[in-house]
């Protein structure tokens, strides 16, 4: 499978379709992944393609704009293209979408790789990419879809016993803004949490602060977050962002039968409105 | 907060309507809690969800977002954008444990003083039940 | 003879401290992630944690901490500064934690000496633990420390069969062990690990000599640019000041901010000084290799922690790059010899 991804990589870096190609190679640990881009027919080589391979590499086509870029895609990542391309932030014939099929990839932290599935496989329903331009298939047992345990779990809490949750997973935050960089959605050239004047949140570290970060974080992906899962992995203290994400997702879906990312062009639900709806829920 | 003062409401009202219909409430007499802290803005459509967040954070127990009635709207359609904002931000706050009560959103037109009186007060009797948020974040 | 302590005989020698008054700082397993925390008792310290996610810093230097705070009242303006006048314990450093205090040492502490940071410190013992395992990304002897070194600390314990071996590294930590009423036991340390070594002796050298190599550029490709690496560091202590007004209050926050940070060299207008990926990318290895040890004539500004390495979402490896480097620098600028 690694092999078709090499040769048609190969390929159009040859024949001048591209001058990149974004995949996967093997990290310093041995054992989990790290992406490469790849310039050169040797460093293809290198490439490889897993259940460890678990970053979202479209997200790169942001630092890549307008430059002819291929990018190998999972079906949750393969969502970040329609996102790009439908807030017209990449042209999409500038990209080239190696896309994989998916049985679910593992948790997979520097120095291991657990057999376990990550919490955004479990709960995702894509098995092919929604766009790619040529596709190789992944093998692998697929993952048990278990619906939203963790979600449904939150939901039986009472206000005061959320409230405690969040609290405690948002004292440790160390505001290293990890999710924000990783996610393919936050691509403002000024984030609000780094304006100055007025300073809306600042970079103070304390419970108010991270509460107020991470709720409007969350909510300029409501309608937009393509449920990579990038976020939650690459937070160092483990807070459960994809919690905050998934909710929304699920309001999103009930109220405006909308998931962002499955095509280019239907607009995201705060770009437009109905004249009848929503009455009961303001 | 001290709830002998009563909950602390802050609202945001737009210019052309709610503001409006807060004065109208003023000019006729009528009384309404004092509780609230009114901030004009130009459109209900203007309110950044960020606002009520922070608002939350720095101590109110409700937030009341008021607008113009669908449909006249004084840029045509701010409103229609945020009762779907706002609309999602309620489950939101609901979620980490801002009970979604909290937050409202109501259309008073100019005329509508008695109208915005009433709103003030059923929400303030709202947040007492709810009970005071102790400047939680 | 060696000064040996139960566990038992530890955490009541630390919870004794605690009741005269010490703050006692130690790791601890917050929602399942090792971190340094103040402990209400001592049985709650992870005395297994190995390196904890976010270094020992945190107590040093917060993430977040206020300097003063002003208040009009009155018609006059009270300044109040946030001092800390009590006594702290900073437990369960392994000695490239302890090296990483001493590296904040350096700037913090020459003059003009950074007041809040001068106060803690003063008022901190450093108590540390000697590593029987290390891990894979783990390589303090490539600068100058290793897995039983207690230069920095005050005090030193060693794990051994049912407790630990205590040792005084300085005469604080003498002072400190007064309470600890150790046994006196015939005991052999256990042979301590032996981590990666590094070619790291002519890094700075190095560095200056591929200062514009296209190196950077393609390492940056990957990164991110979050603030992960920054604030797991021991060593890096970059922060900003931001005002917090209230009312008629307001408080002067000092913050950790980081060089990979969007907005850090941002100018007014706009312009950033460091808009390349590659020379953000460059900067925070620069700063470890090249201009912390040519500015304070010190050792290289990293203590081998591994933490970065571990934590980073997208395996930038400062062990890899220090070899890379040398690769590199060998192929392309000689071995250094003259």
């Amino acid at each position: 499978m690694v092999d078709e991804i090499r040769s048609k990589a190969k390929e159009l870096l040859t024949d001048g379709t591209v001058e990149c190609v974004i995949g996967y190679e093997r990290a310093t640990d041995g054992v989990t992944a790290r992406p490469l881009f790849a310039y050169t027919a040797e460093e293809i080589d290198r490439f490889i393609m897993d259940n460890t391979c678990v970053h979202n590499l479209a997200r790169y086509l942001l630092d890549r704009k307008g430059k002819p870029t291929a990018v190998v895609v999972k079906p949750c990542d393969s969502r970040t293209i329609n996102l790009l391309v439908q807030e017209n932030q990449i042209e999409r014939d500038k990209v080239f979408a190696i896309g994989v099929t998916c049985p679910g990839v593992v948790e997979a932290h520097w120095g291991e790789a657990s057999d376990e599935a990550q919490p955004r496989c479990v709960t995702c329903s894509l098995e092919v990419p929604a766009v790619y331009d040529y596709l190789v298939t992944m093998p692998g047992e697929r993952q048990t879809r278990t619906g939203f345990p963790d979600l449904e779990r939150m939901e039986t809490m009472s206000p005061e016993e959320r409230r405690e949750f969040w609290e405690r997973q948002f004292e440790r935050c160390i505001r290293c803004h990890a999710c924000r960089q990783v996610c393919p959605g936050c691509y403002c050239p000024i984030c609000f949490v780094d304006q100055l004047d007025p300073t809306w949140v600042g970079i103070r570290n304390a419970p108010p602060e991270n509460q107020v970060w991470h709720l409007i974080r969350a909510f300029h992906l409501a309608g937009r977050c393509i449920e990579c899962g990038e976020c939650q992995r690459v937070c160092p203290v483990g807070i459960p962002l994809m919690l905050l994400n998934q909710k929304l997702a699920a309001e999103v879906e009930g109220m405006f039968d909308f998931r962002p990312g499955l095509d280019a062009e239907t607009l995201p639900p705060f770009a437009v409105f109905k004249k009848e709806e929503l009455e009961a829920e303001r | 907060m001290d709830m002998n003062g009563g909950p602390k409401i802050v609202g945001f009202l737009c210019n052309w309507c709610s503001y409006a219909g807060a004065d109208m409430a003023g000019t006729s007499r009528m009384s309404y809690p004092a509780n609230i802290r009114i901030i004009r803005v130009p459109c209900s459509g203007r309110v950044d969800p960020l606002l009520v967040v922070k608002s939350f954070q720095q101590g109110a127990d409700g937030v009341l977002v008021a607008g113009c009635h669908p449909g006249d709207c004084h840029y045509s359609e701010g409103n229609y954008y945020a009762r779907r904002r706002f609309g999602l931000l309620r489950p939101l706050l609901d979620f980490v444990g801002v009970e979604q009560e909290r937050l409202r959103l109501e259309w008073v037109s100019s005329t509508e003083g008695k109208k915005f009186s009433q709103v003030v007060s059923s929400f303030q009797e709202e947040l007492e039940r709810l009970g005071p948020r102790e400047n939680r974040g | 003879m060696s000064r040996f302590l139960s566990r038992e005989a530890l955490l009541a020698w630390l919870d004794g401290l605690r009741e005269g008054g010490t703050v006692v700082v130690a790791p601890t397993l917050v929602e399942g992630v090792s971190l340094y925390r103040q402990v209400p008792v001592a049985s709650e310290i992870d005395l297994d944690a190995s390196v904890t996610v976010v270094s020992p810093k945190e107590w040093l230097f917060p993430a977040s901490h206020t300097i003063f705070t002003v208040e009009r009242k009155d018609g006059r303006v009270d300044l109040r500064e946030n001092t800390f006048d009590g006594r702290a314990v900073l437990f369960g450093l392994h000695p490239c934690d302890a090296l990483g205090v001493h590296l904040m040492d350096v700037p913090f502490l020459a003059e003009p000496a950074d007041g809040s940071y001068r106060e803690r410190r003063e008022r901190t013992a450093l108590v540390g633990l000697s590593c029987i395992r290390c891990r894979p990304e783990c390589f303090c002897t490539s600068v100058d420390t290793s897995p039983d070194d207690p230069t920095h600390l005050d005090v030193m314990l060693t794990l051994v069969e049912g407790g630990y071996v205590v040792a005084a590294a300085s005469d604080k930590g003498e002072a400190l062990l007064a309470s600890a009423k150790p046994e006196e036991k015939a005991l052999s340390l256990p042979e301590p690990p032996a981590p990666e070594k590094l070619p790291t002796e002519d890094l700075p050298r190095l560095f200056r000599a591929l200062y514009d190599d296209g190196y950077w550029g393609r390492l940056a490709d990957r990164c991110i640019h979050c603030n992960i690496c920054s604030y797991v560091c021991p060593t890096c202590y970059c922060f900003d000041m931001r005002d917090y007004p209230r009312g008629n209050t307001a408080e002067r926050v000092q913050s950790w901010e980081s060089c990979q940070a969007p907005g850090f060299t941002r100018l007014a207008g706009g312009h950033d000084t460091r808009g390349s990926k590659a020379a953000k990318m460059r900067q925070r290895f620069a700063h470890k290799f090249l201009y912390f040890p040519e500015t304070f004539d010190s050792q290289l500004s990293c203590s081998g922690c591994g933490r970065c390495v571990r934590a980073c979402p997208v395996n930038i490896d400062i062990r890899e790059i220090i070899s890379d480097l040398k690769k590199i620098g060998v192929s392309s600028v000689g071995s250094g010899e003259k």
